[in-house]
């Protein structure tokens, strides 16, 4: 069934969008991560244009984020005040990220930056996963299952900074100062990338703030949630690149899969979900990576004129 | 300039007409099969139907066939630019690039004989006719330059990729000896805006005459709506969009956490 999407332009099926978004949907439910990493290359590679994709991305993360953040702040894992210093950060950080992105367009170059940032990111991140996991597997068969992963020591550079603030649900006692740059930096990923930012929000968290892990998914969801919505305002507002049409199947298709691969994720260990997520990340990754390097086989491009 | 051409010929033929009294001229008329595209959710590409008729046709040509049609249909026009790729530091970025002035955002044509056959190749780029004759210069520039030659290549293959530029090599059906009729493919992805159908006709590969009729596409219903206010009122529309995205969220978590 083919369905025109009225801002991206084109007709689609609406059974194989439903269907990456059920996938994906599943793949971030038994992950704890929102998806968007994944989400957005695959638009891309579904022919989607890279500023509908980037910018649609981010009004499907607002539904996925809001019923995931609903779930903790009812368990009690959300700490609402950290949660609202990082949004300071990720408000300004995704207000710099959508000027950015306009800016890119107009110059032509947003789709080969889309493409270099995400296989930055995902090569890291992927890699770090996957090295971290391998570790603690290898780790817990030793010791049975009595491995704890052991959390660094907070740097001292970090806690010698000024403007502390306490943070009773997190027991922390924390300069607000690497909080508001880590949600300024996630918020200006998010808005380029089109991804909430959890896969990076949430080991920064967990290996620089040292925020306890009960917390951490809950809090980065509040802030994400909060990014993406001022994202997909601020990129309506100023690109006109938001599909509801498409936002809509996604969402639904999304929602659904996470709840399959909740329970899915219920069932693995945690180290080997890990691992398994780093090697998907590392999967896109090497596949935009391919991209950059291969000669491609149209070397032209159309787009609009500044006359228009 | 395209029009200012047809002016011309438009001109000369009047005059021809005016001096060679009582010998009436051919002609020819169109019609659409419907006079608007309404761009809806199930939209997925529609045809539209050009019936014509030539008028006034001496019989002894009519019967040798030496009248030719060829039938345009063309999108709205704009600027355009062609990137090329390059290789820097490694990667392939996007490097030069040239813009193009007046670029009809789709244009189909259907003719009854190859294009080259049906009349000489200066009246033919007068005229526009068949791909290679769009008048595609680079922004501010009278004549092409040579190194934007495989931009203007590239922009008619992108656009043939596309759909949006199609070539139908005798696409046009004589149901009788005058009268004739063209299918024309308006692909999915058709720019909205006005479009213009024009028939040129031509008599032993002389231009005789040419006609118009006017084409629109716009979305319609719901489709219209959101595309409207997105361009509108960005920002009402990234609100509703946050409050769709949001009550979607809600539903989803109060049905699915009562276990």
């Amino acid at each position: 069934m083919n369905l025109y999407l009225p801002i991206a332009e084109m007709s689609v099926n609406v059974f194989v969008l439903f269907g990456m978004g059920a996938g994906v949907g599943f793949l971030s439910g038994m992950f704890g991560v929102g998806g968007g990493f994944l989400m957005t290359p695959l638009l891309i590679f579904y022919q989607i244009p890279p500023a509908v994709a980037v910018a649609t991305e981010a009004n499907q993360i607002v539904a996925s984020s809001f019923s995931g953040a609903l779930a903790h702040l009812r368990k009690g894992s959300l700490d609402l005040k950290l949660g609202f210093v990082l949004l300071i950060g990720g408000v300004a950080g995704a207000g710099i990220g959508v000027v950015i992105f306009s800016r890119l367009r107009e110059a032509g170059q947003l789709d080969l930056i889309i493409s270099i940032l995400y296989v930055v990111f995902l090569g890291t991140i992927g890699t770090l996963m996957v090295i971290e996991s391998l570790n603690a597997i290898r780790k817990s068969r030793r010791d049975g299952d009595a491995a704890q992963a052991a959390i660094p020591k907070q740097q001292t550079w970090i806690s010698n900074l000024p403007f502390k603030v306490r943070f009773h649900r997190s027991q922390l006692y924390l300069s607000v100062i690497p909080i508001l740059a880590l949600g300024l930096v996630v918020g200006v990923l998010a808005s380029i990338m089109g991804v909430g930012g959890g896969f990076i929000m949430v080991p920064a968290m967990i290996y620089i703030l040292r925020v306890p892990t009960n917390v951490v998914i809950g809090t980065s969801l509040f802030q994400i949630m909060f990014v993406t919505m001022f994202t997909t305002i601020a990129q309506s507002a100023t690109n006109q690149t938001v599909d509801i049409v498409l936002a809509l199947i996604l969402m639904v298709g999304g929602v659904i899969g996470a709840q399959f691969g909740a329970q899915m994720g219920q069932k693995l260990k945690g180290e080997q979900l890990r691992a398994l997520l780093g090697l998907i990340v590392l999967a896109v990754c090497i596949r935009l990576g391919w991209d950059l390097v291969n000669m491609p086989a149209e070397l032209f491009s159309l787009g609009l004129g500044g006359g228009h | 300039m395209r029009l200012t051409s047809i002016f011309f010929l438009l001109f000369c033929w009047l005059t021809d007409g005016a001096f060679a009294q009582g010998a009436e001229q051919a002609d020819v008329q169109i019609g659409l099969s419907n006079e608007t595209v309404a761009i809806t959710s199930s939209f997925d590409g529609a045809d539209v139907v050009v019936f014509g008729t030539i008028e006034n046709g001496r019989a002894d040509l009519l019967a040798s066939k030496a009248y030719d049609i060829v039938i345009t249909l063309t999108g709205p026009t704009g600027n355009l630019v062609v990137r090329r790729k390059e290789r820097k530091l490694g990667i392939w970025v996007n490097g030069s690039a040239h813009e193009f002035s007046d670029v009809p955002a789709s244009y189909a044509i259907a003719t009854t004989r190859r294009v080259g056959d049906i009349s000489d190749a200066e009246n033919l780029k007068i005229l526009q006719i068949g791909l290679n004759n769009l008048n595609l210069l680079p922004l501010g520039e009278e004549i092409a330059a040579p190194e934007a030659e495989p931009f203007r290549e590239s922009l008619l293959r992108l656009k043939k990729k596309q759909g949006l530029f199609s070539e139908s090599i005798g696409g046009i059906e004589f149901l009788t000896p005058t009268l004739f009729k063209a299918t024309i493919r308006v692909p999915a992805n058709v720019p909205i805006g006005k479009h213009e159908a024009r028939a040129n006709l031509f008599e032993a590969g002389k231009f005789i005459t040419t006609r118009s009729s006017q084409l629109t596409v716009r979305k319609q219903g719901f489709e219209q709506a959101a595309y409207d206010l997105a361009h509108s009122n960005g920002l009402l529309y990234g609100i509703i969009a946050v409050f769709i995205a949001m009550a979607t969220g809600w539903l989803a978590s109060v049905i699915f956490s009562k276990d």
